[in-house]
């Protein structure tokens, strides 16, 4: 396992309010990783700041073995670099069929040209229906994805991200609004994407993290409280302390 | 449209009008009502309509087309422009550069073939130019007229200087990230600017005079207008059908998919590796060439070009016509732009008749802006996918 993504020392802060406070963690690949924290503690400033939605006023964010330096790059050149997002709130192009969204998402040059002369090849349309078939939508290709219920939408967003065929997902509480099976459901997708990739999910619910059965990060006031096995940070006193003993 | 695919059988080709019958309907009308016309016209047929009438149609079909670019970059892209008739102008003022210019020179010529010595090149050059300049006190020819005298030339003009104008303009607001209605203010301040300066006499478009006799068409002095007007008819019934099946490749593809992305959430496109600005920067200035073309094609039909075109309220309009007839659809595009400015030409021009309620005289003239007005607010209050959006509930029902 290389070291893929490595933030060190990145602080930033919204009108006075220090959101991110001197944090440094690092992911290799491949690597499943949750990150908790109670409200607040920078878990979605930190993935503003490695997909280039926000300027950190310090620190650095390093990615892959040529070390490129994420803080100089545009969102879209961090996502077609090989890093991938999944919102909390699902956010799909409602207007457009499950297909489109799809294949909005899926690796292909990104160009306006390319896109304008871009056709489904067999490959594509097969890839399309693979995906579908994992996110168990491939009867709803057709259908508008605003359509779609809570957990399909959760699920249509998981299945652009892998469409994607990045080489580090971040997810932000995939499993908000889903049923019990369905949770189960993503866990293995997600545990099956972390065999070959770099996954960092971001989720509250203790049950989820216990099954995706990884290290985990707690965040706190913007840096790292503490870092391990699911029963180590649960046994550290000030864990207990500032989250879980609410 | 999407459902004549099956899940299974990959998609080869784009088939641009198996999946979108409605471009095949557009076409079909658009060939029928070109034979009509032509039927029906002085020039060509059994001249049951006026000259003046064909003009007026050729000129809408004009007006539809660039109504179907502010539909892809408004409707689709989610840009609203309000100032997409800067680009209509300035492909009229090339056009009618060389058109006047041309024009000129024949006359000039044919006046000077009497004397004993032939006109020199510089001689005639310098009669053309004092014989446009002189309304503006100028004899000299300005530098943007270098290429006056060659149509090749100044045909390229009609699409370059757009062109750079929007790929210029574009890049700056685009790349800031300027987006809605700080956008919109500022393509109105863009249109607005060059329009004022325009109006100036020094600039070498002859100030407020405009361009004037355009109509008059360099070689073919000696043809009727009626037959001319039916020429620039059909230029404009073509134009308009290919910029149809242009538009309706570009947003009918991946591409499209993307652009109505952009539309609806352009921060999360950013985060799938989509180059935003340079996508709104590549619609931003394919719209604008494609207005700019419908300019060229317009001002010859109008005869006159000057700086009032480009006033700010004309790329208003443009976005009314484009709100009224439907966004995201191309034909409610055209069919807001005929219908408006059909029905405003019928009722500001005096063809329609005022009526007498007794305690007071409905004259159209006056109470057309206030009818558009309202229209515009009812249509965006209760139908706000337009008159298109008539079109989804007829096929629904079926």
């Amino acid at each position: 396992m290389t070291t893929l993504l490595e933030v060190s020392g990145v602080s930033v802060t919204f009108d006075g309010f220090r959101a991110i406070n001197n944090l440094s963690i690092a992911i290799g690949e491949p690597e499943l990783r949750a990150v908790i924290g109670p409200n607040g503690a920078g878990k979605t400033t930190f993935m503003d700041i490695v997909t280039g939605k926000t300027r950190p006023d310090e620190g650095r964010v390093i990615w892959g073995a040529q070390s490129v330096d994420l803080l100089k790059l545009s969102e879209s050149d961090i996502a077609k670099i090989g890093i991938g997002r999944k919102f909390q709130k699902p956010t799909v192009f409602e207007e457009q069929s499950v297909r489109d969204n799809l294949a909005m998402a899926l690796k292909n040059r990104r160009g306006p040209l390319s896109v304008l002369m871009w056709h489904a090849t067999e490959r594509d349309t097969a890839r399309i229906l693979e995906l579908a078939t994992e996110i168990g939508l491939s009867d709803r290709l057709t259908h508008r994805a605003g359509d779609l219920s809570h957990g399909q939408k959760q699920w249509l967003e998981i299945g652009m991200l892998l469409a994607q065929d990045p080489r580090l997902l971040l997810v932000d509480e995939p499993a908000a609004g889903m049923t019990p099976s369905e949770r189960e459901h993503t866990t293995d997708l997600l545990k099956r994407a972390a065999r070959t990739r770099a996954v960092m999910v971001i989720e509250h619910d203790m049950e989820f993290i216990r099954r995706l059965d990884c290290r985990v990060t707690v965040l706190h006031e913007g840096s790292v409280l503490a870092e391990g096995s699911l029963d180590h940070v649960t046994k550290n006193q000030q864990v207990i302390d500032v989250y879980l003993g609410r | 449209m999407e459902m004549s695919r099956t899940t299974a059988a990959p998609v080869k080709r784009r088939r641009l009008l198996q999946d979108n019958p409605s471009v095949l309907w557009f076409m079909g009308l658009l060939g029928l009502f070109t034979l009509g016309i032509t039927v029906l016209s002085e020039g060509f047929g059994i001249g049951v309509i006026s000259t003046n009438l064909v003009k007026i149609l050729g000129m809408t079909l004009c007006l539809c087309l660039i109504a179907i670019a502010m539909d892809v970059v408004w409707g689709y892209c989610g840009i609203l422009s309000l100032g997409h008739f800067a680009f209509f102008g300035l492909g009229g003022y090339a056009i009618g550069m060389w058109l006047m210019y041309a024009r000129t020179e024949i006359v000039i010529r044919d006046s000077l073939a009497g004397g004993t010595i032939p006109p020199t090149e510089r001689e005639v050059s310098e009669a053309v130019a004092s014989q446009i300049f002189s309304v503006v006190g100028s004899n000299e020819l300005p530098l943007i007229w270098t290429f006056a005298g060659s149509l090749p030339l100044q045909l390229a003009m009609v699409v370059l200087v757009p062109g750079l104008l929007a790929l210029i303009f574009g890049w700056l607001a685009f790349r800031s990230r300027v987006t809605g209605v700080y956008l919109s203010i500022l393509t109105q301040a863009m249109t607005l600017a060059l329009s004022l300066y325009l109006f100036q006499n020094d600039t070498g478009l002859r100030g407020n005079n405009g361009l004037s006799g355009l109509q008059n068409i360099p070689g073919f002095l000696h043809v009727p207008q009626s037959v001319i007007s039916v020429w620039f008819f059909w230029a404009s019934a073509f134009a308009l059908g290919a910029g149809y099946l242009l538009f309706a490749w570009v947003v009918s593809g991946k591409f499209g998919s993307v652009i109505r992305a952009i539309r609806d959430n352009e921060a999360r496109v950013r985060f799938l590796g989509y180059n935003v600005e340079g996508y709104k920067l590549f619609v931003f200035t394919l719209t604008a060439v494609v207005s700019a073309i419908a300019g060229a094609l317009y001002y010859p039909q109008a005869g006159i070009i000057n700086p009032a075109e480009i006033a700010p309220i004309a790329s208003i309009y443009l976005a009314v016509w484009v709100a009224i007839g439907g966004r995201g659809r191309l034909y409610g595009a055209v069919i807001g732009a005929a219908l408006v400015s059909l029905l405003s030409s019928w009722l500001t021009g005096g063809g329609a008749p005022n009526i007498d309620l007794g305690f007071y005289r409905i004259v159209w003239t006056d109470w057309w802006l206030v009818m558009l007005g309202l229209g515009f607010v009812l249509v965006t209050l209760f139908f706000p996918k337009g008159i298109g959006g008539l079109f989804d509930y007829l096929v629904r029902k079926q």
